[in-house]
């Protein structure tokens, strides 16, 4: 093994497909949307170089300030529920007296693999001011409560984050079982001739030890939560007016709309390091020491 | 190793900035390609274009065929250049309803189809990249000058003098329809000023009716609302707004804004409006459930046919009787120019230019003749197949009567300027979104006056 590993021309020419790969498709359009974020440029004719311009705008731009806020409401909702919802159903389903946990792990599942578009539609059926399923069951209640979901600036962004943590939280769970079923069975044993309750095992044992299972959920869900795009693209359009808008929506309408892509990529780019800075932060915080078991 | 390591990284680097560049290289070969058959096309002698007709052309097109409104004049249009130049295919590929992204797409990529129906702001970006042939040669070859309407030569010559498109589609209007049997049902008067439609929307509500349908989703029937609203004080609309000689302060803005969200919060439209898409607001409006329907005048076939007679259009409210009065005849729509555009590196720009001239007019034969509709922007010597329905005759009649039109969204200039106008009129719906707020996002975007 050792006599491989110090094989480097092995190693390089073993990992050059993928690093070809990476660099094509990831690192130089980043490096490009960067470097375009810097043009006055309308996607077709030729840009003019205008320094940080662009950038000057955003921040002086109250639209920008919606789009984060969006972002950060959106990630901490998904976040939240997805990772809660997740852990809790998670142990539930682990544990071996739980009755029909093989049909649970798989329902939990089913979302995750529905397009986002037929998603969305059921959605939009369910969050409907009229008649739909949310403000019947009110009425059926006796509750004066009907709203106007997506209607609202105020409660679409939530209604909208919670149909994003619906759809994934699926995946989310099938990440945590398997971290649970990764702990080793005889720390539970030790645990339980200790006289701990469930609850504490599951506190002071499973989670620690999960610990680079939630680093891993963290990174995905918060990334995909300042990320957001399809949901609020398919359900309101970003609106009422720009009350859903996104850093990725915000790049869109600049882009698109607009046809001003130098600084729809200057959004873009403010996007990536913000994602950049929430996983160094999540790596910083979360599983700094490897847990071997 | 390290300098193995190097090695392979440059490699890396080389390979991706070979890809660009060989892109690039392919795009100016191209270019120059084209240049050199323009000057051949321009010193080739008219015999031997003719003679080139002949031989089968292949010409891609990117065209609208989404519904009968669509599909159906594009087919007759298609099969009439069938007889006329039979050596002509062409391929069509169905436009996308993307504020023009692919086509965006395709011109950035160099892959633009020959011929593609172009709006304004395709137009204002494909102008500045060079990718729509100037037709003004072809326009006074082809004499088409000679086959507009007087009144719609706005719709063939662009702000610069030149034309860029053949245009079917004349000056359109939004037209505020109404169902005269809920009227007459419910005892409402139908409504001449303000008072009156808030009256209208009180009693509406009180008899489990929407006063109001609008497929608020889509941005521009909100931007349509608030236009009418402007022109009861401000003929031209959200045109001046467009052109910067005007401010969203303005008080004929601010009113037109304050009117909206007053009636609004008095449950002028459906719950959910901001979420309701053309299906759903036209059902309503449709199935007898919602007293007034906001829609350009293309929704009176629909409407006509869903509805019968119980359905008309009613001259927009004003401040009061006498603003009513006044502003009867400044509607709130228009045109620009658009139609059938040309890529300008096509192989054939002469056959191309020919073809999008002769769809453009059959397109427009076939909307004045079959389809009930005589806003088109050229000239048809044939005569109607299918009669106007009465919502249209009186359009009709009114035509010459009218004072002003503006613009719909999508014919506004300033892109910049189009989205937030449309962002915050869309918010304007909710009625949580105060005048101020919305004369400072407009106002931001406002270009400076040209």
């Amino acid at each position: 093994m050792n006599k491989f590993l110090g094989n480097k021309t092995a190693i390089l020419l073993f990992i050059l497909p993928a690093l070809l790969l990476y660099t094509v498709m990831v690192f130089y359009p980043i490096v490009q949307t960067f470097f375009r974020s810097m043009y006055e440029w309308d996607g077709l004719s030729e840009g003019t170089f205008i320094w940080f311009d662009n950038y000057t705008r955003l921040f002086q731009d109250s639209l920008f300030f919606t789009s984060l806020k969006n972002g950060l409401i959106f990630a901490v909702i998904i976040t939240v529920t997805q990772i809660g919802i997740g852990s809790i159903l998670a142990f539930a389903v682990a544990d071996a007296k739980f009755k029909g946990r093989k049909l649970l792990r798989i329902s939990f599942f089913i979302p995750v693999v529905l397009s986002i578009t037929v998603v969305c539609q059921l959605w939009l059926s369910i969050y409907n001011g009229e008649y739909g399923l949310i403000n019947k069951i009110f009425e059926m209640i006796g509750l004066e409560y009907k709203q106007d979901w997506l209607s609202s600036s105020k409660s679409a962004i939530v209604a909208i984050a919670f149909v994003n943590a619906w759809q994934y939280m699926g995946y989310h769970f099938a990440l945590l079982l398997a971290g649970v079923k990764s702990v080793p069975e005889q720390y539970m044993e030790a645990a339980r001739i200790d006289g701990a309750t469930k609850l504490q095992a599951i506190l002071k044992i499973n989670i620690p030890m999960m610990a680079e299972t939630y680093k891993f959920c963290l990174v995905f869900a918060i990334t995909g939560g300042l990320n957001a795009f399809a949901n609020m693209y398919i359900m309101t359009s970003g609106g009422p007016g720009t009350s859903t808008y996104t850093l990725t929506y915000l790049m869109y309408r600049s882009a698109f709309r607009v046809g001003e892509f130098g600084y729809g990529s200057a959004a873009a780019a403010i996007l990536v390091i913000e994602c950049l800075i929430a996983t160094l932060i999540i790596n910083r915080l979360i599983a700094r020491e490897r847990i071997s078991y | 190793m390290k300098k193995m390591a190097i090695f392979m990284m440059s490699l890396c680097l080389v390979f991706v900035a070979a890809c660009g560049s060989a892109g690039n290289n392919e795009a100016a070969n191209n270019k120059t390609t084209d240049e050199g058959n323009k000057e051949t096309a321009t010193n080739a002698a008219p015999e031997e274009t003719k003679a080139e007709e002949a031989k089968p052309v292949k010409l891609r097109i990117y065209a609208q065929y989404a519904d009968d409104d669509t599909k159906l004049p594009y087919d007759y249009a298609v099969a009439e250049l069938k007889k006329e130049m039979p050596n002509v295919e062409l391929e069509l590929e169905v436009q996308a309803q993307d504020d023009g992204q692919k086509l965006k797409t395709y011109a950035a990529t160099g892959n633009l189809p020959d011929i593609y129906q172009a709006g304004l702001d395709i137009i204002t970006t494909f102008k500045k990249s060079g990718n729509i042939l100037e037709l003004d040669s072809y326009v006074d070859e082809l004499g088409f000058r000679d086959k507009m309407y007087p009144s719609t030569m706005n719709t063939l010559v662009a702000d610069d003098g030149h034309t860029y498109a053949f245009p079917y589609a004349g000056n359109e209007f939004v037209l505020l329809y109404y169902n005269k049997e809920l009227f007459e049902q419910n005892g409402v008067k139908v409504p001449t000023t303000y008072d009156e439609l808030m009256t209208a929307v009180k009693a509406f509500n009180a008899a489990g009716i929407t006063p109001m349908s609008l497929f608020a989703k889509e941005k521009w029937p909100t931007v349509a609302l608030f236009d009418m609203f402007v022109t009861r004080n401000e003929p031209q609309g959200i045109l001046k707004l467009d052109k910067g000689e005007a401010s969203a302060s303005d008080p004929a803005y601010k009113e037109a804004a304050d009117k909206i969200i007053e009636l609004v919060k008095a449950g002028m439209l459906p719950k959910g409006a901001t979420n309701l898409n053309y299906d759903q607001a036209a059902a309503l409006f449709h199935q007898g459930k919602a007293a007034m329907f906001l829609n350009g005048q293309w929704e009176i076939a629909e409407s006509t046919k869903q509805l019968g007679d119980k359905a008309g259009w009613m001259y927009f409210p004003g401040k009061d009787a006498a603003n009513y009065e006044a502003s009867k005849y400044a509607f709130s729509g228009g045109g620009g120019p658009g139609g059938y555009a040309v890529n300008p590196d096509t192989k054939d720009k002469d056959v191309a230019a020919k073809v999008a001239a002769f769809l453009s007019l059959k397109y427009a034969e076939y909307k004045y003749t079959e389809r009930g509709n005589p806003l088109v922007s050229t000239k048809v010597d044939k005569a109607i197949v299918t009669e106007y329905p009465p919502m249209m005759k009186q359009l009709s009649d009114d035509i010459a009567k009218i004072t002003s039109t503006t613009s719909f969204a999508w014919g506004l200039s300033d892109a910049k300027f189009k989205a937030a106008i449309e962002d915050a009129s869309q918010s304007l719906m909710t009625g949580a979104y105060s005048s101020e707020q919305f004369i400072e996002d407009v106002n931001k975007a406002i270009p400076a006056a040209k």
